[in-house]
């Protein structure tokens, strides 16, 4: 067990996310992971690692911590102005670090959330094959919770292969418009038929509530025609609800397993690692898309990314 | 025979909705997870989650075309609808009624014009079964829940529920596995745990299995959580 780092300071929130736990939910467990796992797992890949390896997920702010013993490691995902011994480092190229060596990170006004991978793997606690961490039920990642100061890092020890090169390219584009396609969903027909032509064309507002369960999103409240409650029913990230207030909420990796809300759409599975860098202020517009649409994007963004994740990664 | 019919609607783009009508609430809600626990075990198959009454299976549709996804989910819930698989032994939840552990117990008994000792009874004497486990780790759909109990769900959801909470609403009742927000009524709550992601059997409830609860009174309750934690 090697200690890589200790957290000198947290940041706002920071935790161990690897890609979740898919395949879960029937049992009400959530995906978790990384809420953009695009950044994570080409962060992965520029160190080396597989892209599913544990690495830490830094909101807003970033944490401040000191090596305890010489590591290499890479930035990825939003931004936040990290420094090594005040020198800035650029993001998704391999780092080294010795012991005593000081990491800091700082605030992103672009994006929300950005990722470092340490050759090697995080290690954290297991559940159902993921160690990401899920706060709601203080399960996985360090002893189920955000890290705090004095808070260890430690090495998974895993295989690494040689640090992939990550072309401008092939990096999330990170900024405040956010253009997502989305299928209509499964109670699309009981809003009204302004609501639900509104709903795909006008431009929408991040709300206050932007965290890793779902993003609250404003702008004119979509109406329901006269209809039955419904009984509760599967949701998934990407699934777009209209809870009583009005306002439709984008659901993401933490997003409960079954809800009681209309479902307006579901983002395509191709878009939504581009959620979670939505802060709030942030523009979005509903682009309409069908099935076939984006199970050809899935494909075409499969092969585009290929070489990186072979196993297939937008599943 | 407890019939029930279903239809079938696309949910993103390599996903079928089924959303079970007709029969009862049980008959329903145990055949939408029985054909998820068989498509589960299917090539292809993401995901196969059952709500109170639907299924969402999802798929990879290189392994599992978007057609043949479809005539799997219609045949699987055709096969579960004639399953009538018995209950184990009633899993016994021991509940603290009323008080501190169930504020809404009072204004319930009231708007329901019935007595503290009819609502308890009520809510203990009848034998449930879980429709469906899901929202969070460890949470259970329980039903039926008798008619003398049925309420709305609170018009404004507490931001803060504490864990072994018990609710009702509509004709379900259930446990807050873990402290969230929520807007079900609470009328007790439970020293027991639901949900220990550090335990060898992590979750207690399983689609299908009977629940009672059983009154227990405030010393009881201290001194079970005592035990327990």
């Amino acid at each position: 067990m090697t200690v890589i780092a200790e957290v000198i300071s947290p940041g706002l929130m920071t935790t161990l996310q690897d890609l979740g736990r898919p395949g879960m939910r029937h049992l009400g467990v959530p995906l978790s992971g990384a809420a953009d796992p695009l950044s994570l797992a080409l962060t992965n890949s520029a160190i080396g690692n597989a892209p599913d390896a544990a690495g830490l997920e830094c909101t807003l702010k970033g944490l401040t911590l000191r090596f305890k013993s010489a590591a290499s490691f890479a930035l990825g995902g939003a931004d936040m102005k990290a420094m090594l011994n005040n020198e800035p480092l650029d993001l998704y190229l391999p780092h080294h670090a010795q012991a005593g060596d000081v990491l800091g990170l700082g605030s992103t006004r672009t994006g929300a959330r950005a990722y470092i991978a340490f050759e090697g793997g995080l290690k954290g606690e297991d559940f159902l094959g993921s160690c990401s961490t899920y706060i709601p039920a203080a399960l996985g990642g360090h002893k189920g919770r955000a890290l705090t100061a004095g808070d260890a890092i430690v090495s998974a020890g895993l295989p690494v292969a040689s640090p992939q090169d990550i072309p401008v390219t092939l990096r999330p584009n990170i900024a405040h418009d956010f253009f997502l396609r989305a299928l209509p969903g499964p109670e699309a027909t009981q809003f009204s038929e302004g609501s639900l032509t509104d709903f795909f064309t006008t431009g929408w507002t991040v709300g206050r509530r932007a965290d890793r369960m779902g993003v609250q999103i404003t702008g004119e409240a979509l109406s329901l025609q006269e209809t039955p409650p419904m009984a509760s029913s599967p949701v998934f990230p990407g699934t777009i609800q209209r809870p009583p207030d009005g306002k439709p909420f984008l659901l993401l990796c933490d997003a409960q397993t079954v809800g009681g809300y209309p479902r307006i759409a579901q983002v395509i599975a191709a878009d939504l690692h581009l959620a979670g860098q939505m802060r709030p202020g942030d523009r979005i517009w509903f682009q309409k898309s069908s099935a076939e649409a984006a199970c050809e994007i899935a494909q075409q963004r499969a092969s585009f990314y290929g070489g990186f994740f072979p196993g297939g990664f937008f599943r | 025979m407890n019939a029930f019919s279903c239809s079938v609607t696309p949910f993103g783009e390599n996903g079928w909705l089924a959303t079970l009508s007709g029969g009862d609430m049980v008959t329903r809600a145990l055949a939408a997870n029985a054909a998820a626990d068989a498509l589960r075990c299917l090539q292809g198959v993401t995901d196969a989650v059952a709500g109170v009454e639907s299924l969402v299976l999802r798929f990879r549709p290189e392994e599992l075309p978007a057609g043949d996804a479809r005539k799997k989910l219609e045949s699987a819930l055709k096969k579960s609808a004639t399953q009538t698989a018995s209950p184990g032994p009633a899993i016994d939840i021991p509940v603290c009624y009323g008080g501190e552990h169930g504020p809404d117990f009072e204004a319930l008994c009231e708007k329901l014009s019935i007595t503290h000792d009819q609502l308890i009874a009520l809510h203990s004497s009848q034998l449930y079964r879980v429709l469906t486990v899901g929202f969070a780790p460890g949470f259970a759909y329980l039903g039926p829940l008798p008619f003398a109990l049925q309420t709305e769900r609170l018009s404004t959801p507490r931001t803060h529920v504490p864990s072994g909470s018990v609710g009702v609403a509509g004709a379900m009742t259930g446990v807050y596995a873990l402290a969230s927000p929520g807007g079900w009524p609470l009328i007790g709550r439970t020293p027991k745990k639901l949900f220990d992601p550090h335990g060898a059997e992590p979750f207690l409830f399983s689609a299908g299995a009977a629940v009672r609860f059983r009154p227990i009174d405030e010393d009881a309750f201290n001194t079970f959580k005592a035990e327990t934690t």
